[in-house]
């Protein structure tokens, strides 16, 4: 069984926003709804500036909080440990909205909280998810963790890595390199 | 709960919805959609994106007669299977409300009305024809944004026209004519294997070429050094080694320093210009005193760090370039004509052409034509109505490319009575809209435009809508250039969409203007034949193009160090113009100050660049992109934060900007990445066309600030010669 998980090194992104609009695209979207977007932190004085460009989108947690508190079990994680939500279970209640320290839910015109789940149809049958397959910087490396042969262990040796919001030990799937900047 | 902010987004998911862009799907839930797509027929077409000018090659993906989704094309070498958010958002246009869905008749001031393509065609052959038998072919314009097939030389061949404009005055005129001088032609850089790569005025993040960036940042993770020169942070100053802000408009005196420090320490390469260069001594001569230190105070730069880029670049050389830049530097200054040549001469004292990590021609290939049909009379040419290349003049413009900027006057003079504007938009692009709104009084106005764009609503007596990029085959392009590639590449767009009955492929609109004109056979082909003659000396096969969608000639442009010869008078790269000289200027270039300086506590030079999500004014009715700029505050003018201070400014705050020619109210981005001389501005908003309701209203353009003015030298429109007055809390 695969497990599923991204590597995004944010020191390569100047912030085109290709991966959000891709994503609408690939998903049928709205213009207003888009389930990743870019967390820009600019620090320094003029001239010595730094900016980091943070590419944000649900975490597949391994431990994730709005799995937790769904009522319904609407939402659940799948063997491959994506993230899920069953939008016949949801009764919209927001709970995981709540719950989700990333922000990473926006409800639909179902009144259904969806987010990000990792393109988990196309990625079964082997594709890549259409925000790492787009980025001109190559910032995002989609992978199975159990495949010595993925792309994401190439991507994750020899790095130091980070993840977002750990004292919240929500273990997410998605890894960042430390940050140079 | 420490939370990740997502500020901005929870903002904007309160704005308004726009229901008709919304795609059908939308009602499905995620698993139900990703079903929807496995059980439909999905089609797969290639085409190229209309973004930007860089037509990277896409997939279009289509489900039950619907766009799906565009891919990169992954053999295309300006995106390598990549794609800007422009990219996927300017597909969504095809179902934009702003489309004009069947041919026009304007019957009143901003009223018009729907008419047949067959109404369309005679009335406009009629007047065309009593115009041309009253005045003469010549007073005929076409004018496009150009770098594709338009099939307007023909028509104009006949009527004894010689005045076929393009945008490019308004853009990048001054690099392509200045290297076209100096070197006959344009050199492209090999960002895979520099060492040490300088940027000046040149954003690869916000100009987007996808597959630069994807080589840039692959480059420096190989340990090449990034340096970025802009007055503002831009996106490529994000990953650069250094940000170094420069003074607005005096670039051309960081090159002399550059150039200066290369020459007075030996760093050159001596051999190269002896071998292949003309007219250094006379560049030296009048250069010499133009030291480091002179550049530091004119630019504000250090001058040991103007040393240090000199240093670094000879250190690496061969395997380190001067970017040749794009629209940034070469239509804005009084001395954009200079910066491109001291471009040219730098990267000739590092002796990179032809070399591994330095600049390359672009490798390029020729297409067949259709066999000729038409075997009439052909009136002898008229001059051209701009006055580009004629004597006393604009004799250094190129003919063939033009002043776009100045066809009112034209209009004004008699020397233009009808206008026929393809895919183009100058009351948006550019200066002066209220100036360029004169075109409307030409005899006859045409515009062929896909949606309602300013030009169409507010100058043309007919609108003929073409179909969508999505909507039609055209006529394949060479993929080349601008950035360093072994091998020309063959791309084309096919019809991967249906076009509704009112809107139709420029051929076919060409073929019934002609023929109501009275040139039956003008056009004697059709799409399909003429692909199938274009491809045929290389071999090619529509079919086999349609599969690909890219196809990659053989390598034709390596690295070398012998038979080096440029297409010049004299084989070798031309320091000294003998052009210019004939027109009584120096040959070689030196010091010019820029036009207008600010000098009030209030006064700002206005300058402005691309936002990496919007294509200038190509974008700004998409929804998708449009809610991006809700969500970033993309319309905001950015000023420098001590600047701002001394102003009592703070971050949002509505000001009024003046220019000589215009007040308009703007809210301020308060930032410390700009520097304080400059007020920046995207390219991008300043919608004016009503019935563009996604753009509409949104923010202000540059262009509204500037007069429509014309370098004399390659006829640029020097876009950011501009003084504006800031007051708090706007009119």
């Amino acid at each position: 069984m695969a497990r599923y998980a991204m590597f995004i090194d944010q020191n390569k992104c100047t912030g085109c926003n290709a991966c959000r609009v891709a994503c609408q695209m690939q998903w049928g979207l709205p213009p207003t709804l888009n389930y990743n977007w870019l967390e820009e932190c600019v620090e320094g004085q003029y001239p010595h500036l730094t900016r980091l460009i943070t590419p944000v989108q649900c975490q597949h947690c391994d431990n994730p909080p709005c799995e937790e508190v769904c009522p319904t079990k609407a939402t659940y994680r799948t063997e491959e440990g994506v993230v899920l939500i069953d939008s016949k279970k949801c009764i919209g209640c927001k709970y995981c909205m709540v719950a989700c320290p990333y922000n990473a839910r926006m409800i639909n015109e179902n009144g259904v909280p969806e987010k990000c789940r990792f393109c988990y149809e196309y990625v079964r049958n082997g594709e890549t998810p259409v925000c790492v397959s787009t980025c001109m910087c190559n910032v995002r490396v989609f992978g199975d963790l159990d495949d010595p042969s993925s792309p994401i262990h190439a991507a994750l040796a020899d790095q130091e890595l980070e993840q977002l919001l750990p004292a919240m030990e929500t273990n997410p799937r998605i890894f960042y390199a430390k940050k140079r900047r | 709960m420490e939370k990740i902010s997502r500020r901005s987004f929870l903002k904007i998911a309160g704005a308004t919805g726009l229901a008709a862009t919304i795609p059908v799907t939308l009602k499905m839930d995620f698993q139900a959609f990703a079903q929807s797509v496995q059980d439909a027929e999905v089609t797969r077409v290639p085409s190229l994106c209309n973004g930007c000018s860089s037509y990277c090659g896409v997939w279009v993906y289509v489900k039950n007669g619907r766009l799906w989704k565009v891919e990169g094309n992954e053999t295309h070498m300006k995106n390598r299977g990549k794609l800007c958010a422009r990219g996927h958002g300017i597909a969504y246009n095809v179902y934009d409300p702003g489309r004009v869905t069947q041919p026009m008749k304007r019957v009143a001031e901003d009223k018009f009305e729907p008419i047949s393509w067959e109404q369309a065609f005679q009335e406009i052959g009629t007047k065309l024809k009593q115009i041309v038998e009253e005045h003469g072919g010549d007073k005929v314009l076409w004018a496009c944004h150009g770098g594709k097939e338009t099939y307007a030389q023909k028509f104009l061949d006949v009527i004894g026209s010689d005045n076929y404009i393009t945008h490019y005055a308004s853009c990048f005129t001054a690099k392509t004519n200045i290297w076209d001088k100096m070197c006959g032609g344009m050199y492209n850089p090999d960002f895979d294997n520099a060492k040490y790569m300088l940027f000046v005025g040149r954003n690869y993040a916000g100009g987007i070429i996808p597959a630069a960036m994807q080589r840039i940042t692959t480059a420096k993770e190989s340990g090449s050094k990034i340096v970025v020169v802009d007055p503002r942070f831009c996106e490529l100053a994000t990953i650069a080694d250094e940000w170094i802000p420069i003074r607005p408009g005096t670039d051309l005196a960081l090159f002399l320093g550059i150039a200066h420090t290369l020459i007075t320490e030996n760093l050159y390469n001596r051999e190269f210009i002896a071998n292949f260069t003309y007219g250094f001594d006379e560049f030296w001569m009048y250069n010499q005193d133009f030291s480091a230190e002179k550049a530091a105070e004119i630019t504000g730069i250090p001058a040991e760090k103007i040393k240090e880029i000199a240093r670094e670049l000879a250190l690496n050389a061969p395997q380190a370039f001067l970017d040749p830049g794009y629209h940034g530097l070469h239509a804005h200054y009084r001395n954009s004509n200079e910066t491109a040549m001291l471009n040219v001469i730098i990267n000739a004292l590092l002796g990179n052409f032809f070399q591994k990590g330095g600049l390359f021609p672009a490798a390029t290939t020729s297409f067949g034509q259709p066999e000729e049909t038409y075997f009439g009379s052909k009136a002898e040419k008229g001059p051209r109505a701009d006055g580009a290349g004629v004597a006393g003049e604009y004799p250094l413009v190129e003919p063939g490319r033009g002043i776009c900027q100045r066809i009112p006057d034209m209009i004004e003079k008699g020397r233009v009575k009808a206008v026929f504007i393809y895919s183009y938009n100058p009351l948006r692009s550019s200066p002066d809209p209220e100036y360029q709104k004169k075109i409307k009084n030409a005899d006859l106005v045409v515009s062929i435009p896909v949606d309602w764009n300013e030009t169409s609503f507010y100058t043309a007596d007919y609108i003929l809508p073409e179909s969508h990029y999505l909507e039609r085959t055209e006529h394949p392009k060479v993929i080349n250039g601008n950035i360093y590639w072994p091998a020309a590449q063959v791309a084309a767009r096919f019809k991967a969409l249906e076009a509704g009955s009112g809107n139709l492929d420029l051929l076919d609109i060409m073929k019934g203007i002609t023929s109501a004109y009275g040139l039956e056979n003008l056009y004697g082909f059709t799409k399909e034949e003429e692909l199938k003659a274009a491809l045929g000396p290389l071999g090619l096969t529509p079919e086999e193009l349609k599969e690909k969608g890219v196809i990659e000639l053989r390598q034709s442009v390596l690295p070398k160090t012998t038979d080096i010869a440029f297409n010049t008078f004299t084989s070798k790269i031309e320091f000294s113009l003998g052009s210019w000289r004939k027109e009584g200027y120096l040959g070689v270039p030196t010091w010019v100050p820029p036009l207008v300086e600010p000098k009030e506590k209030n006064e700002f030079r206005l300058i402005h660049g691309k936002q990496p999500w919007h294509s200038h004014i190509m974008t700004t009715n998409n929804p998708y992109l449009m809610a991006i700029t809700a969500e970033k505050k993309g319309t905001y003018m950015w000023m420098n934060a001590e600047r701002a201070a001394e102003l009592g400014i703070a971050d949002g705050d509505t000001v009024a900007v003046s220019s000589e020619i215009t007040t308009k109210e703007v809210q301020v981005k308060v930032t410390q990445g700009l520097h304080p001389e400059c007020v920046w501005l995207p390219s991008t908003y300043g919608t004016f066309s009503p019935k563009l309701t996604n753009g509409y209203g949104k923010g202000v353009n540059y262009n509204d600030f500037i007069p429509a003015r014309v370098d004399s030298k390659t006829g640029h429109v020097m876009g950011q010669e501009c003084i504006v007055k800031i007051t708090k809390g706007g009119r």
